[in-house]
């Protein structure tokens, strides 16, 4: 075999093995395999993507929000706000017509009249006294200020 | 519907810009795509900088204009070169396809797509042009508000033909890039190494980018614009001379990362030292400095200075073991190395190392420069596993093209 026929067989087959362990990977990211997938990062890793409940979520509530408001979204942890950076960012995006604003501003230590106007609660309840729940969807609530 | 018109927005790039007519005509194709995000984004920016609002009217009086002028200077001339047929694109079609699989079952989408690089794309959009406004709220300060602004101007672009931004359309992309660095790249190197040679490595090519592009979850981020335009660059300086594509795809590559002004520095210096043509080294450094160093200005006039203002930044030396040994870690790809192996595979079995110097140079001044960036963070090891698959794409790449180049 000459020199230039051994380059393009490893060249190939060097190729063909990357496309097998490209498959290889794509399987561990678990089935289905060949469904339209419901948001952007449905296979993105071994566990749910931080991001996927916010992605249909944030979509449900948004007509029930009017322009201009202000709100913020997370995922709750204990009933209270964080810094979910993952979902805060995320809902910049997604609400381009509102002024979306960090979790901080819907914290238990804050003063009624510096709470955020609306909340977007995903994946668990969120548990503050001067916010009651405005509706509800299995990927988490939409919350209002009282 | 709407996504495909989006997708479709993308393509119109083309007729702005330039290629040489000496490579064959899918490299043409790929080359004006690639040259025309840079001069249609440049127009863009522009726009903004004057106060011009990014209307349809208001882009396309420019670019109609541009295209006519691309058209007349830049014509389609015959070349001698094919594009290669069914050989070269059988196998470099069913790559692309198994990307695209990756994209449309959601296996690869950028986090960065959701986190800042939408979010930028969605309030230019709405804005008519950079929203300064919304780069130095100072509660997005995570958004890298003064990240080069060309991939969030495609996006744009593509908003503004389809009167909505597309979150599948941003990472649908992704093989558009993967395309146009390919095809570009076998288009210059069958210049050199033959028809046959260059089939062979831009499958490699294809293969290894493929890879790394699901790998690193790239899909939507600005990694694989980046990629385009460095393989575009050294493909155009490694297999002939073509100065004036690789200035604007190296002008493209500071435009779209941080990273792309590093590694425009590392291809000028190269290219300095290998080719000892220092006004050529000049022209290529031109356009790259022109657009960045603009940039810098109008992002510490507007407050926006973050990246590029940690210059005094210290540099956390004691961290260097540390830093390479999880680099090196990463760089294993989930897949024994397999990437380097087979960058690296036909380049030991090639005789002509002297052609391969230039990518060679790029490839070790890549690492070098990556190495640079993470010693500056205190605790780099979570930025390292975030970042080091994609980043680690340009040596890659380089590697590839070097192997091409030492080629029988």
């Amino acid at each position: 075999m000459s020199r230039e026929a051994l380059q393009r067989v490893v060249a190939f087959g060097g190729s063909l093995l990357l496309c097998a362990v490209m498959v290889y990977r794509y399987s561990l990211l678990r089935p289905p395999y060949f469904a339209v997938p419901a948001t952007l990062v449905d296979h993105a890793g071994v566990v749910e993507h931080e991001t996927r409940g916010a992605l249909i979520l944030v979509r449900q509530v948004e007509p029930l929000i009017p322009r201009g408001a202000q709100v913020t979204a997370f995922r709750p942890k204990n009933g209270q706000a964080w810094n979910d950076n993952g979902v805060y960012l995320t809902a910049v995006g997604l609400l381009p017509h509102h002024s979306v604003l960090p979790p901080w501003t819907a914290s238990a230590d804050r003063r009624d009249d510096q709470l955020i106007e609306y909340v977007i609660a995903v994946g668990h309840p969120f548990d503050h006294p001067s916010y009651a729940p405005m509706a509800g969807f299995p990927r988490g609530w939409l919350y209002k200020r009282r | 519907m709407t996504h495909a018109v989006w997708i479709a927005a993308s393509l119109l790039f083309a007729l702005f810009g330039i290629a040489p007519a000496s490579v064959d005509r899918a490299a043409r194709l790929a080359i004006r795509f690639a040259t025309g995000i840079v001069i249609g984004g440049t127009v863009m920016y522009l726009e903004s900088l004057l106060g011009i609002p990014w209307t349809r009217i208001g882009l396309a009086v420019p670019m109609v204009l541009i295209a006519i002028w691309s058209a007349a200077a830049w014509p389609p001339l015959s070349s001698t070169q094919k594009s290669g047929g069914v050989a070269a694109a059988l196998p470099i079609g069913t790559i692309t396809l198994l990307l695209i699989y990756g994209i449309a079952t959601a296996r690869m989408t950028c986090g960065d797509l959701l986190y800042f690089w939408a979010p930028k794309a969605q309030h230019f959009f709405f804005a008519q042009k950079i929203d300064t406004e919304f780069l130095k709220f100072p509660h997005y300060y995570l958004m890298h508000p003064d990240y080069p602004p060309l991939l969030p101007m495609v996006y744009t672009w593509c908003s503004i033909a389809a009167h909505r931004f597309s979150y599948w359309g941003a990472a649908f992309l992704t093989p558009l890039y993967l395309l146009a660095a390919v095809l570009a790249f076998r288009g210059f190197a069958a210049q050199k190494i033959g028809e046959r040679r260059a089939t062979v490595s831009a499958t490699l090519l294809a293969a290894v980018l493929a890879f790394g592009f699901a790998e690193g979850h790239t899909a939507g981020g600005a990694d694989p614009q980046l990629v385009m335009f460095e393989v575009i660059a050294l493909a155009a300086l490694t297999f002939g001379d073509a100065h004036v594509i690789a200035a604007i795809a190296l002008a493209g590559a500071a435009f779209t990362k941080v990273e792309g002004a590093a590694f425009a520095a590392v291809v000028v210096v190269a290219y300095t030292l290998v080719r000892r043509d220092w006004r050529r080294a000049l022209v290529l450094t031109a356009p790259a400095a022109i657009l960045l160093g603009s940039w810098i200005l109008f992002a510490r006039h507007h407050g926006l200075l973050d990246s590029y203002g940690r210059g005094g930044t210290p540099l956390h030396t004691d961290k260097l073991g540390l830093v390479l040994s999880v680099a090196a870690f990463e760089a294993r790809y989930h897949a024994m190395y397999l990437p380097w192996i087979v960058s690296l595979a036909p380049l030991a079995l090639a005789r002509h190392w002297g052609r391969a110097v230039l990518p060679l140079l790029v490839a070790g001044g890549a690492i070098v420069y990556t190495i640079f960036f993470y010693l500056h963070e205190p605790d780099a090891v979570w930025w390292i596993r975030a970042s080091a698959e994609r980043v680690l794409l340009t040596p890659l790449a380089a590697l590839v093209v070097a192997s091409a180049a030492a080629s029988d």
